[in-house]
């Protein structure tokens, strides 16, 4: 193993070429470029390939053209860039052909501050495209040291999902230096929890099977299968058809391989102070996770029975940690409130369910201390300005 | 050398998708069959040819059509995903691109000139119908000037890369294209030979191939879906480069052949990675 004070964007440039990334293909954009830059340096190094394409659109589809020549291929980007992969993220779901996408968040919309961290693309992520239809997954690390290991487990679940994977960061994560530990052999990685799956080939004639199953090999150019793959609804062959009766099989199979084999991802979260019923449960995940857990250890101190549970695969929505009705509090980097949304879904209709969003800035541990104590002392939040809002 | 459709399509095309469902009198059958005819006469087999398509027409129509392995881009994009499949593929495989002009010319212009920029093995037919025909008949990129169309109901008058003197080939040779042709489908074994130079291009070929609509261009251009009428209206605006009178629209023949002359992408990429990792310099 090898340590490095080292990036967040570093991390993932780690992460990715243990995976087997060998194609990545981006377009500069804050907070995401050092990870262009790195992934520069060290593609080469290992007969990998960095490419700069002419936009975010671009970039994505040139990833597609790598991934479906057989490479393993990543993208990243920052939401600006993210919203530009609305196009090839759909091909990529439609014809499920196995990619990572890298999304460092920033405040918004639109450019927002480019140096300041958000939670704006918690639905942007779900719903990367147009069309419905499908299911997708997305993990949010929390460090640069969990980052590499999410990287290289959304390779994993992206060659046995047959699907693009999101991995949602922020700028304070990519950006931040950290004490990062970097596994050098297959034991080392084991020893960490990291996971590889290899990329084959699906030799066909039944390229798009109407079946939920997992580690079906994606679709492959140059290798002689017949093999065929469109942005139009496909045949079990992968011919492009215009029958509702067809649709219903893909559509099935787009939503169900991931809802069916949870199990492969849902182990992804933390918990805090979660085995004694706590009082009141703090959601968070990313880089906010990190203020609400050093809160939530303060609050215990003080006598609080407040738990923390940081998501890490954040879709699909893990329903299974809220089945117990109490106080829950969202912690998110935005004030419109999306995470809570799901929360509040997910959680007995007698739960009582609050928000504390900060927009561009981090919430502080005094901040979410005087809320925990006010939620559990019944009392309303108050909005305070521009700065706090009861959702 | 005589060619039957029926032999070239019992040796690279799949008959589940030939006959395809174009319209009646549709030109794009023609200019598929001279594709065909290049890769026979080229002595290439299914398995050297990936066949990538775009939306519209001519995508959709000639999607799944090759035998061998074949793909489709949203609109605009397939040449983006050609580019990334050109590095992971070896350079004895031929990327062949069909699609339309709205695709080419329109939503993908800016990814067609960063492949000739890169000059990117692969060629691309781009079959133009003069506008945009698979949604009823809209004008596009190429639609020459007067021409009435749904959303033209007064005569196209937007100038575009056909008109006052601009040619979109200009803008592609610029860009650092190695091979570009133009014909129309009629221009049968003159077709076929641009065909073949573009496939042996170890670079970015593109060859531009009006070809005549009788069922939206014509109808309302013309006033006639009788495909006599459009494939004579076609004909007569279409002369060898050279031989042009002041009314042609489309001068036929090789406007560009610098084969060779620029080192191709993927070549140029590997090659470069390789050195790097050896030398630690390029």
């Amino acid at each position: 193993m090898k340590r490095f004070l080292e990036t967040g964007n570093f991390a993932i440039t780690e992460g990715a070429i243990l995976a087997g990334c060998r194609f990545f293909c981006g377009y500069p954009i804050t907070p995401a470029t050092e990870l262009a830059e790195a992934m520069s340096l060290r593609l080469p190094q290992v007969d990998g390939v960095y490419l700069q394409a002419e936009d975010e659109c671009g970039a994505m589809h040139l990833c597609i053209g790598a991934s479906l020549g057989g490479m393993k291929a990543m993208t990243a980007t920052s939401g600006p860039g993210y919203i530009l992969y609305a196009d090839p993220f759909g091909w990529a779901l439609g014809c499920e052909m196995p990619l990572v996408v890298v999304n460092s968040g920033r405040v918004g919309p639109v450019s927002g501050i480019t140096g300041a961290p958000g939670q704006g693309e918690f639905y942007l992520t779900r719903y990367p495209t147009q069309g419905g239809n499908f299911e997708c997954v997305t993990l949010a690390p929390n460090s640069a040291q969990e980052c590499m290991k999410m990287v290289c487990e959304a390779f994993y679940l992206s060659e046995r999902l047959r699907m693009p994977i999101t991995v949602l960061a922020d700028q304070l994560i990519t950006d931040g230096f950290e004490d990062i530990t970097v596994p050098e052999t297959d034991d080392e990685m084991a020893e960490m929890g990291f996971r590889t799956w290899p990329r084959k080939t699906c030799m066909g004639p039944e390229f798009y099977p109407y079946t939920d199953e997992l580690d079906i090999p994606p679709v492959q150019m140059g290798s002689g299968t017949g093999g065929l793959c469109s942005d139009w609804t496909p045949t079990v062959e992968g011919y492009d058809i215009e029958e509702v009766t067809e649709h219903h099989r893909h559509a099935y199979r787009l939503i169900y391989k991931v809802r069916n084999n949870k199990d492969l991802f849902n182990h992804h979260y933390e918990k805090k102070f979660m085995d004694d019923d706590p009082d009141l449960v703090v959601v968070s995940y990313g880089t906010p996770s990190r203020v609400v857990n050093t809160a939530v250890e303060k609050a215990r101190s003080q006598g609080l029975k407040v738990g923390a549970l940081r998501l890490i695969n954040i879709w699909p929505f893990p329903d299974e940690h809220f089945s117990r009705s109490t106080k829950y509090l969202a912690v998110e980097l935005n004030w419109d409130g999306e995470m809570v949304r799901e929360v509040q879904r997910a959680t007995p209709k007698d739960s009582d369910v609050h928000f504390l969003g900060t927009c561009g800035d981090l919430p502080t541990i005094p901040d979410l201390l005087e809320t925990f104590e006010k939620l559990l002392k019944n009392q309303p939040l108050e909005r305070k300005g521009w700065v706090l809002e009861a959702w | 050398m005589e060619y039957k459709s029926t032999e070239l399509i019992d040796k690279y095309l799949r008959t589940r998708k030939i006959p395809s469902t174009a319209c009646s009198g549709c030109g794009l059958g023609i200019n598929h069959k001279v594709v065909i005819q290049a890769i026979d006469e080229l002595g290439l087999e299914k398995d050297d040819i990936i066949w990538g398509t775009s939306i519209g027409c001519a995508g959709r129509q000639t999607f799944a059509t090759w035998l061998g392995d074949g793909f489709a881009g949203t609109h605009g994009r397939v040449y983006a995903i050609a580019r990334g499949l050109r590095i992971a593929l070896p350079k004895e495989k031929k990327i062949i691109l069909t699609v339309g002009d709205g695709d080419a010319f329109g939503i993908g212009l800016m990814h067609l000139i960063h492949s000739a920029r890169s000059n990117a093995d692969f060629t691309v037919i781009v079959n133009d119908n003069l506008g945009y025909q698979s949604t009823g008949g809209q004008f596009g990129f190429t639609t020459p000037q007067g021409v009435k169309t749904d959303s033209s109901p007064y005569g196209m008058f937007e100038h575009n890369l056909m008109s006052e003197g601009m040619d979109v080939m200009h803008i592609l040779e610029g860009s650092g294209a190695t091979f570009l042709a133009r014909h129309v489908c009629m221009d049968g074994p003159r077709a076929v030979e641009s065909v073949k130079k573009a496939i042996m291009n170890p670079g970015f070929s593109l060859v531009h191939m009006p070809y005549p609509c009788p069922t939206n261009f014509a109808s309302r251009h013309l006033g006639s879906r009788k495909a006599v009428d459009i494939y004579r209206w076609m004909q007569e605006q279409a002369a060898p480069l050279g031989e042009e009178k002041p009314d042609t629209v489309w001068a036929t023949g090789v406007y560009v052949d610098k084969s060779g002359s620029r080192p191709e992408f993927s070549d140029h990429v590997w090659r470069t990675v390789n050195k790097i990792k050896r030398t630690g310099t390029i």
